[in-house]
């Protein structure tokens, strides 16, 4: 007999819960994006690739499948037609490779220990309360932090409420990879690395990006001398 | 300055909408673009693609997939 006091949840609601829900997973959140059908098509062939490893312990067929989810979540929504262009910025480098300096610029959030950027002006806001604030952060304008590119890894902290950050605690140079570049540029690989990196919460007002940061950024970083410029959006 | 952007497989069609100058697209999930933790040579090749896209790209909207697949757990992955 069904419990008339039972709380139903369809699979919308399911997959809701994972988008800054009771259940938020933010590398799961895309399933919001599915209608309800396909979420459960979504989480049942998930459950078949772990029912595989009670037997080969491999999760590369687990790893593959969520990746395409994922992308095909993502992929199901274009970009706003404000942000569409018929042709773009091309700026040939000035002298080869291993002549050139270089400089990073993420969208990863990260920054130096002791250098928090303090969004929202709060002093020590932690991932969770950044995951909880995003729709704060989003009609906010970004910080660019400077983080030199000789830090450790101890040095270093990230935080973004838009993206599951478990792998850039556990690597920064999984979206900041300074410690790439320093290598590379140890093997003569890069001329030079510029001694700072920079980083942002990408989470932020896109507007104010676009209109007033951005251009205001690119003036810092010709400023630096750099002949080539590593973006890398998280 | 020569800019190239590395972005997951996930967001490439925003990098293709935008034209950006040069994108190197990597088949990882969101929050790894770079590769793996721990993965070092495989954050390295990733970063060694995107900046030989720098000198073989020959206009905006240049877009390259890099092969391989995401492996965590192996330095090579």
């Amino acid at each position: 007999m069904t419990d008339p006091d039972a709380v139903t949840e369809s699979l919308e609601d399911f997959a809701r819960s994972l988008s800054y829900g009771e259940r938020s997973d933010l590398s799961f959140k895309f399933l919001v994006r599915f209608a309800g059908t396909d979420v459960g098509d979504a989480v049942a062939a998930m459950l078949v690739e772990i029912g595989g490893l009670f037997d080969d312990g491999d999760p590369a067929a687990l790893i593959d499948l969520a990746i395409r989810l994922q992308s095909e979540g993502y992929k199901s929504r274009s970009l706003d037609e404000r942000y569409h262009y018929e042709e773009g910025p091309f700026s040939r480098p000035p002298r080869p490779l291993a002549e050139s300096r270089v400089v990073l610029l993420t969208s990863s959030g990260h920054f130096a220990t002791g250098d928090d950027p303090q969004p929202l002006g709060s002093q020590a806001m932690s991932q969770a309360e950044a995951e909880k604030r995003i729709g704060d952060f989003l009609k906010e304008p970004p910080t660019l932090s400077e983080v030199s590119t000789l830090s450790p890894a101890d040095a270093i902290e990230v935080r973004h409420g838009g993206y599951d950050i478990r792998g850039s605690v556990a690597d920064h140079n999984v979206s900041f990879p300074i410690d790439r570049l320093r290598e590379l540029e140890a093997d003569g690989i890069i001329g030079s690395l510029h001694q700072t990196a920079y980083s942002f919460v990408g989470a932020c007002s896109q507007t104010r990006l676009i209109k007033h940061t951005a251009p205001e950024w690119a003036d810092r970083l010709m400023s630096t001398g750099s002949d080539i410029v590593l973006l890398v959006p998280v | 300055m020569a800019t190239v952007a590395v972005y997951i497989e996930a967001f490439s069609h925003y990098a293709e909408a935008m034209r950006l100058p040069r994108t190197l697209v990597t088949p990882h999930p969101m929050g790894r673009p770079l590769g793996p933790p721990l993965a070092a040579e495989r954050q390295r090749q990733v970063i060694e693609a995107a900046l030989r896209l720098i000198y073989t790209a020959e206009a905006s909207g240049a877009v390259e997939r890099i092969g391989g697949a995401y492996r965590p757990g192996s330095p090579t992955s």
